[in-house]
């Protein structure tokens, strides 16, 4: 495996007046993987991104691509491409000149460009509109050309600004599928930057999640929902059960409600704040396991959608836990619980999660 | 009957009764309002009308129209001073237009881009041409040129032109500058374009609708203009506007008419072709004269 990084932040920090767009970002990122910048917006995720691709100048700290130091480059003289957030096309172009832009500044010869356009047009099956102008374009279709226009460059790193943000949730579903079919073929590193939770964790080889400027956790897709290693990941990642109270000797004792038993933690002290992340779906309400943390509760409402139904079942006044379960065949509807019930149920204790 | 009846008789009245004051209210337009519209357009274009028809009059007469003829066509025709001052005019324009364009368009772009204080207040000082009223302008530029010692001629014309042209381009591209998206020039950028090399392949493309809108106007503006031409100009050559001013204080030949006239025709075909280039493109925006924006 290549030891040297394709993407490597040293420290980097951007400054706005007196605060911080990115604090003190150190990253790496390793060559032909598919690696997403997740968080809210104002995180510092495009910030970084676009120090990346050289549109914005740190303030601190320096930016490695393969290695070599390009802090001080423009633009034009990294080896990345950028897919702008608005697509970016050249309006005045066609589709084939527009992907051609970068290979033409090059001083690509002319026949090679003609053919490496057509491979992409290809690629991205968009082989019959090389005539048209981007503006007769559907928005899908021009978000394959941006796509198309910076690969054809064959970039170390493509850089990709919510690239899916402006396509319905259909087609963002299929372009998804489609980026990450086209990253494997290319081989080329993605950074690709989202606020979308769902979108990282269907794409990505790793996540590195970002708030206030710095980044939280950095970990493949499964580290990062099943271990969040902060309470902000926890609740960015997904939905979750969050409770807060106060460690002591191996049970947390919850601001309103019963103590929870989550076994001993020598990294935390007695007394210490901490908050609980139980997630939904790893609450059973039937075919309990021995070892199991059994509660009971009262269920306030079932909330049915299709292939899964959500309880929200009150573990004490104003504590409320939600709970998915799958509609599979052996739960029969008639079997389901409605509101004012008494149930139990019960997490395995790896499955409570401890965050300070 | 049968037929007629059957469907529901309260719905095609109710529909009616709706329409009717609808259509009523849209119908009863105002006489008096089109004659006034009528009254305004007469008063406006009816000194230009007489102008027009008298440059097909046969004989010299300014008050009485004897019939048609081309007679003083051709003797504009057969003008030599009036002939070159028409050069001298196209030239002035031509070189007034390709330099507050070119000059407009960079200014353009620097105040969009320059988001400082200073920016701004160079924004607002470049409004001051337009608000000027031109005699103002007319005479500081001669007193200019004569303080510095600069010699009138067709050159100060030009660069008087020049500068009082600039704030017609810029506020006319300035809105179109920050309606561009800096994403596109960023794009050409991260695709191996130089800064220069993004604004020209990128940037300008984008413009040039408004550009040649813009560069268009600029002519007929100049073309026209005949206070500031008149103030810094040298006695030979003479631009068109002036020449006709001295030609009329020793007595209206009719031969001004032709060439009002024709200044007139090739006035309203540029400004169209200011108002098409736009549509040309197959975009809106550019110069929308008609909606005022």
């Amino acid at each position: 495996m290549d030891a040297t990084p394709a993407v490597r932040l040293d420290g980097v920090s951007k400054q706005y007046g007196d605060s911080y767009a990115v604090h003190r970002l150190d990253l790496d990122i390793e060559a032909g993987h598919f690696f997403s910048l997740l968080g809210p917006s104002g995180c510092g995720k495009t910030t970084t991104l676009r120090m990346i691709g050289g549109f914005s100048d740190p303030t601190d700290g320096s930016v490695l691509l393969g290695g070599d130091d390009v802090t001080a480059l423009p633009p034009n003289k990294r080896n990345v491409n950028t897919v702008f957030q608005s697509y970016a096309l050249f309006d005045h172009l066609s589709i084939a000149d527009n992907v051609g832009f970068g290979l033409k500044r090059k001083g690509v010869a002319k026949a090679e460009i003609r053919q490496r356009v057509g491979e992409m047009l290809d690629l991205i099956q968009l082989a019959g509109l090389a005539g048209r102008k981007p503006a007769t374009l559907s928005g899908g279709q021009r978000q394959r050309v941006a796509l198309a226009r910076a690969l054809v460059n064959r970039p170390a790193v493509l850089l990709l600004d919510e690239p899916l943000a402006a396509l319905d949730l259909k087609l963002r579903r299929q372009m998804q599928v489609e980026l990450k079919q086209i990253q494997r073929e290319v081989g080329i590193t993605f950074v690709f930057v989202t606020h979308d939770q769902d979108e990282a964790l269907t794409m990505s080889d790793r996540i590195a999640v970002m708030n206030e400027g710095r980044i939280e956790q950095c970990g493949t897709p499964e580290d990062i929902y099943e271990h969040p290693a902060s309470r902000f990941v926890a609740s960015f990642m997904g939905t979750s059960n969050l409770m807060t109270g106060t460690y002591r000797a191996g049970a947390v004792a919850l601001e309103k409600g019963p103590a929870l038993p989550v076994g001993p933690r020598s990294e935390i002290a007695d007394g210490t704040a901490v908050s609980v992340s139980v997630r939904p779906e790893k609450i059973w309400l039937s075919d309990f396991e021995p070892g199991m943390q059994m509660m009971s509760g009262v269920i306030r409402e079932t909330v049915y959608s299709g292939p899964i139904t959500t309880y929200l079942i009150d573990l004490a006044p104003g504590v409320t836990l939600s709970v998915l379960e799958q509609n599979t065949a052996r739960a029969r509807m008639e079997d389901r619980w409605s509101g004012g019930e008494t149930v139990e149920f019960g997490w395995r204790p790896e499955h409570c999660l401890v965050l300070a | 009957m049968t037929l007629l009846r059957a469907p529901s008789p309260a719905v095609p009245e109710r529909t009616a009764a709706k329409a009717r004051p609808r259509r009523g209210r849209a119908g009863r337009r105002p006489r008096v309002l089109i004659a006034i519209t009528a009254l305004f357009f007469a008063l406006l274009y009816l000194p230009i009308a007489v102008v027009g028809l008298f440059s097909f009059n046969s004989q010299k007469s300014l008050t009485v129209f004897d019939g048609f003829s081309l007679r003083w066509y051709r003797a504009f025709a057969h003008d030599d001073l009036l002939l070159s001052s028409l050069g001298t005019s196209l030239r002035i324009s031509l070189v007034a237009m390709a330099g507050s364009v070119l000059l407009g368009v960079a200014l353009a772009l620097g105040l969009v881009r320059c988001r400082t204080r200073l920016g701004s207040l160079a924004g607002l000082i470049m409004l001051v041409p337009l608000i000027t009223p031109e005699i103002v302008t007319g005479v500081a530029s001669m007193l200019l040129f004569k303080g510095l010692g600069v010699p009138l001629s067709t050159g100060t014309v030009m660069l008087a032109e020049i500068t009082f042209s600039i704030s017609y381009v810029t506020v006319i591209l300035r809105s179109r500058v920050a309606a561009l998206n800096p994403e596109v020039e960023e794009a050409a950028m991260d695709l191996g374009a130089t800064r220069w090399q993004a604004v020209r392949l990128v940037t300008l493309p984008a413009l040039l609708p408004a550009v040649l809108a813009s560069a268009v106007l600029i002519f007929a503006l100049v073309f026209d203009d005949f206070v500031l031409a008149y103030f810094t100009t040298g006695v030979d050559p003479q631009p068109l506007s002036v020449r006709i001013y001295s030609a009329i204080r020793f007595g209206v030949q009719p031969t001004i008419n032709a060439v009002g006239t024709l200044m007139l025709a090739g006035s309203i075909a540029l400004i169209a072709l200011a108002l098409f280039i736009p549509r040309l493109f197959g975009r809106r925006g550019g110069l929308d004269l008609l909606s005022g924006k």
